[in-house]
Parts: structure tokens; C-alpha cells; sequence
């Protein structure tokens, strides 16, 4: 009876990991377990303090950035040029929020999009820890994904350093713990994340944080990449 | 009937004035085929004239009726290239001329430098350009990113923050060549205490450009925790070895080879130009090596240390031998290997490019002027670029014996 007992305990979670498949991706996602991971830096702004570990539930996201032609199904008033068509669109958040919607999607929390750019252990980009220029999509002639290396993140997501920023859900507000004051903080600027192509290199940190006001992006270039939850 | 009937016609004479006074002052333009001697100085003339902003000096001027008559309205992201340009110009023409016309001009220029700190609030932290303003002007909204502030230290001006690692470089070799060759010794204790206050801010925020609100800005990252270019560990090289000359204060020593011996800047900084793949090369970025590369070759006299500099400068080289002319800031690229190696690179066809130097042309645009309703309105202006460069430059040249006062 004991031995029994002691080989269900075993067998049960097993029988359980087993039974809980990966689900499938929609077309265009990939898909982030669920977990914690280390969120934020010790090194970065203070904005990004305390290195902490969070938690998310699993979710889908993008592969990629959305494109002009992909923003163009949803708003067929949006124009651009032709041959920017595979490049990142670039709009307010509640045009982002919108589009989010129409997809059948929303925009990620900052902690559901950093965790989908540096997967659990902490890294400085989403490929690892060093910095190396054919990693990043840097000129904006260029469209999603033409890295010259095409580094992909822990669970195979392109660009999320470098190209256009991104819009998350969230206001711009501390971390719990965080003691350093800013004036910025509250519901005023929605906050962005990984970088463009252009600032330096430290902003395309996975865990740099940076604000913006969500309907005067002036020549922020920040575009979309959408999450969806998992019935 | 009325106590002071010839009111209205006063008000309407001083309005009148007014704008003549503060719209177009310079209208004269040099000829192409102009000896250059004249060409400079009618520039200098128009710049003088048309871009001087307090001393600070505009990069992009926009005119009425989109510009306003006072201030005035242009791109102001770059507005210390042209300004830090014009103070080398007239550093070195002093140094040629003597004249204390020349000197109280630079003089001026630096002081706008001293303002864009002043307009801050905040000791050692510079603003990209100012403005005298209450209120927001529309260029705000559209020519950069969303960082005008209005100035709680100078009461009725506006500024622009954010300053990145470019005009970073615009201030040391500014300031650095004023001290050098026009400022007297007032001048000099005001140009190395402005030096030890922004330099030493970005020292004491680990090599960083912080912003008003405590973050790094978005070009400012000389960090050693922090990946960066190898052009921004030469430029805090350049910075630290320029504020260590003129104030004399070990801790700006004491940095620099901290981060050559814990942090390897000199090996980094020997990649400050990209050269493959060829699409990655940029002439933009070379200007800043360039400055900063004329800065410390000249100040270094560890051999080992100025083997690497010169390594450095080979690479732009590689590049800059086969430039064409089509930009002034690249003729002096030339002027700069020449200073730096004593290699004569002046042919005759380069020589020609010198002489050939131009500023702007003044051009007609249509403006899209955001409206306070959020509508747009599209209104057709003239506008002029600057010819700070072409003008420095030429005194540049003049002072290093490439350029001959008769061209």
C-alpha cells in the first residue's frame, strides 16, 4: 500500500506535466509558459529598480512587430508608402489599443512583454548578453526581422530590440519597492518598450523602460505587438 | 476727442518697426563664383544676422509667416553644432586677427552656452537650445521629440533637453577651443568651470547624460556598465583628457584611465568607425570623431595611447581619402588628418573644393503648422540651413596655414 501510495505520488505530477500540452500558437505568435522570471535591473535607470521576480500567466504573442500593410486591414485610411509595407507601423497607443482589439488580441503588460524579450534568466537582450550590431535591425529603410543575424528572443520573438518601440498596456508607474521619486509617474504616459532604431544602444535593454505620452508620440517611432490570452 | 490722437499711428510705427527689425535682417547673398574670402564673410553676415539666437546660434531658421518675428522658430535639436562651429570660427579668427571685435563675439557665443546650462536650472546639465517664450511654439510639436521645458530658473524662456553624445562633443571642442585660443583670463575660469560642471555631472552619473527626470536621454550613454558605440567611449576619452587640460583637476585624470586600464576605452574606441558593411558607414558620426580625434591627439603624449588614437584615425581615413566635397563638414575632415598626421592630402582638385565652399541657399517650403484645434495649416516660407561650418572651416584653414587669405 505504502509503495503505492509513494508511486502516485510520482506518477500524478508526471501524468499531469504530461497530459498539460503546449498549445498551438495562432498563426504569427509563439507562446510564453507560464512563470516567474527576473524583471528589471540592477544597472539601468532608476526607474528600472528593484530587479525583482515576477510572474505571468502563460499567453501568445507576436512574432513580429505589426507591419503597415497588417495596420492598413484594420484602418484602410492608413496610408504609406509602398515599399514600406513590411515595415513597423508606427501610431498612438489608442490606435495600437484598437487594432489590438480588431485582431482579437490586446497590448501586453510590461511585464507580459518582458518576459516574452528575455525569457526567465535575466538577460540583457533578448539574445543573450552582449552587444553585437548584426543583431539589431538598425536602419529604418529595413523591414521587420532583417537583422543581418536574426537573433530571436528564448521563445522566438524578432525585434523586440531595436526597430520601433513598443506599446504596452500599462502607465507609466514604479515598481513596487521603488523609493526613487519621479514627477512622471501616475496615468499620464503610457510606457514603452525595446528600444528604435534610434537611441543608443542601452535603450534597447529588455529591461528599459521608457514613457511617452499615448496620444503625442511627436517622432517617437513606437509601433504594436500584440498578446492574447490562452482560454 | 481723444487725449493722445496720434496713438494708434505710433502703435501701428512701432509694429511696423518691429517686424523690420525682427524679420529678415540679412538679405545679401555672395556670389558661387565669389572668392572665397568674400563668400565667408557674407555668410558670416546672414549668420550673424538671421540665426543669432541670444548669442546661441540656429541651425534651421524659419521665417515669416511661419516663423514668428521673435523667437525664433527652426529646427533647434542641433542648434549646438552651428553654435559650438562659430565659436571655434571665431576662437581661431581671433587667434589670426586679434582684432577684440572678434573676441567679444565668441565671447557672446559662449555665453549662450552659459545659458543653456542657466536655462536648466540644474548645474551641469545643458539644454540642446532655448528659447525666449511663455509659450509653446508650434515647432515643438513636430520637429522632435517631446522634451521643451519651460525654465523655472529663467523665468519667460523655453528649452530643449535630452542632450545627446553629439552635442556633448559640440561643447568640449567649443569650449575646449575657445580656452585654447581666444578667451582671456576671465573667460578661461568661466569656460574650465562650465567644463568641470557638465563634465563632471556626466562623471558622477557613471559616465551617463541624465536628463531632468534622472534618466539616462536617449543618445547619452558613455557608461562602462552599459553597451555603447565605440565613438562615444573615444568622444568621454576626448572630454575627460579636454576638462583635465583646462581645469587641471586630477579626478577628471583619474577617470580617464580608469576607464582605459579597468575598462579598455582606448581598445574600444579604435572601432569608432564602422566600415563594413559599407551601407553602416556614416559621415554624420565622423564629424564627431573628427572633433574629438583633433581634440585629444593633440593633448595626449603617451605614445602607446596615441598609436590607438592614430589607429583610430587611419580607419576613418580608409573612408575619408576617397570622399567627395559635397558636404563643408567633410572638407574639414581633411583639414583635421592634415593638423593631426603632417600629411600633405591637399591636391589640387582638393584644393579647388576648399575654395569652392558654400553655405545655403535660402529656400521657399510649405510648413505644416499644427493648429490648436489639433487641424493642420500649410503655410509657405522661406527658410535658411547654416553655413557655421563652412565659416569655421575657412578660419580653421586659415589659422593652420591650408587656406590662403588671397582665395
Amino acid at each position: 500500500m505504502k509503495s503505492c501510495l509513494t508511486l502516485l505520488t510520482f506518477l500524478v505530477p508526471i501524468l499531469y506535466l504530461v497530459g498539460q500540452e503546449t498549445p498551438t500558437p495562432p498563426e504569427g505568435m509563439v507562446y510564453v509558459p507560464a512563470g516567474e522570471f527576473i524583471m528589471g535591473s540592477t544597472y539601468g535607470d532608476p526607474d528600472e529598480k528593484p530587479q525583482q521576480i515576477a510572474s505571468t500567466k502563460a499567453f501568445f504573442i507576436d512574432k513580429y512587430e505589426v507591419s503597415n500593410a497588417e495596420f492598413a486591414k484594420y484602418d484602410p485610411t492608413f496610408k504609406f508608402p509602398p515599399e514600406k509595407k513590411n515595415n513597423a507601423v508606427i501610431v498612438t497607443w489608442s490606435k495600437a489599443n484598437a487594432y489590438a482589439q480588431w485582431a482579437g488580441k490586446r497590448l501586453p503588460s510590461e511585464k507580459e512583454w518582458e518576459k516574452a524579450a528575455r525569457g526567465i534568466d535575466g538577460r540583457v537582450f533578448p539574445w543573450g548578453n552582449t552587444y553585437d550590431n548584426t543583431y539589431v535591425v538598425w536602419d529604418q529603410k529595413k523591414t521587420r526581422g532583417t537583422s543581418i543575424a536574426k537573433p530571436a528572443s528564448p521563445y522566438g520573438c524578432y525585434d523586440m530590440a531595436g526597430s520601433v518601440w513598443e506599446w504596452t498596456s500599462d502607465w507609466y508607474k514604479p515598481y513596487p519597492g521603488n523609493t526613487v521619486p519621479m514627477e512622471q509617474y501616475g496615468e499620464t504616459y503610457k510606457v514603452m518598450r525595446g528600444g528604435s532604431n534610434f537611441n543608443n544602444h542601452s535603450f534597447i535593454r529588455t529591461s528599459q523602460r521608457y514613457y511617452v505620452l499615448p496620444e503625442k508620440i511627436h517622432v517617437y517611432p513606437v509601433g504594436i505587438r500584440c498578446v492574447k490570452d490562452i482560454d | 476727442m481723444f487725449k493722445y490722437p496720434l496713438l494708434p499711428l505710433v502703435t501701428v510705427c512701432i509694429l511696423f518697426g518691429t517686424h523690420s527689425i525682427f524679420a529678415q535682417k540679412v538679405n545679401e547673398f555672395p556670389k558661387r563664383t565669389d572668392p572665397l574670402y568674400k563668400k565667408v564673410e557674407m555668410f558670416d553676415k546672414l549668420m550673424l544676422g538671421n540665426h543669432w539666437n541670444e548669442g546661441a546660434i540656429m541651425q534651421h531658421v524659419i521665417f515669416p509667416p511661419a516663423g514668428l518675428d521673435r523667437p525664433i522658430v527652426g529646427s533647434q535639436a542641433d542648434c549646438l553644432d552651428p553654435t559650438s562651429e562659430m565659436l571655434a570660427a571665431y576662437s581661431h579668427k581671433y587667434a589670426i586677427t586679434k582684432d577684440p571685435k572678434d573676441r567679444k563675439i565668441a565671447n557672446d557665443i559662449f555665453e549662450a552656452v552659459l545659458k543653456l546650462e542657466k536655462v536648466t536650472g540644474v548645474e551641469g546639465l545643458v539644454a540642446r537650445s532655448f528659447n525666449r517664450t511663455n509659450e509653446p511654439l508650434w515647432h515643438e510639436e513636430v520637429m522632435w521629440y517631446h522634451e521643451w521645458h519651460q525654465s523655472t530658473s529663467l523665468p519667460g524662456y523655453r528649452w530643449l533637453g535630452d542632450l545627446s553624445a553629439d552635442k556633448f562633443t559640440s561643447i568640449f571642442y567649443g569650449v575646449g577651443t575657445f580656452w585654447e585660443l581666444c578667451a582671456d583670463d576671465v573667460y578661461k575660469k568661466k569656460a574650465a568651470g562650465l567644463l568641470d560642471r557638465f563634465i563632471g555631472r556626466v562623471v558622477d552619473n557613471n559616465f551617463k547624460l541624465t536628463d531632468l527626470d534622472g534618466k539616462m536621454t536617449l543618445w547619452g550613454n558613455f557608461c562602462p556598465n552599459l553597451p555603447h558605440q565605440e565613438l562615444n567611449s573615444l568622444e568621454m576619452l576626448a572630454a575627460l583628457k579636454v576638462t583635465y587640460h583646462i581645469t587641471g583637476k586630477e579626478r577628471y585624470n583619474a577617470a580617464y584611465h580608469m576607464l582605459i586600464d579597468r575598462y579598455h576605452y582606448d581598445d574600444h574606441q579604435i572601432n569608432s568607425k564602422i566600415l563594413f558593411p559599407e551601407e553602416w558607414r556614416n559621415v554624420g558620426d565622423d564629424y564627431h570623431a573628427a572633433r574629438s580625434l583633433y581634440m585629444i591627439m593633440r593633448l595626449e603624449t603617451d605614445p602607446n595611447l596615441l598609436n590607438k588614437y592614430r589607429m583610430n584615425l587611419n580607419r576613418h581615413w580608409y573612408d575619408w581619402k576617397d570622399l567627395e566635397f559635397t558636404w563643408e563638414s567633410n572638407i574639414w575632415f581633411l583639414m583635421v588628418y592634415k593638423v593631426l598626421t603632417g600629411e600633405d592630402v591637399f591636391t589640387e582638385e582638393k584644393k579647388q573644393g576648399i575654395k569652392d565652399m558654400w553655405g545655403f541657399d535660402r529656400n521657399t517650403k510649405e510648413f505644416k503648422i499644427p493648429q490648436k484645434d489639433g487641424s493642420f495649416k500649410m503655410v509657405r516660407s522661406e527658410e535658411e540651413r547654416t553655413a557655421a561650418a563652412m565659416i569655421r572651416n575657412y578660419w580653421f584653414g586659415r589659422y593652420y596655414g591650408i587656406i590662403d587669405e588671397k582665395w
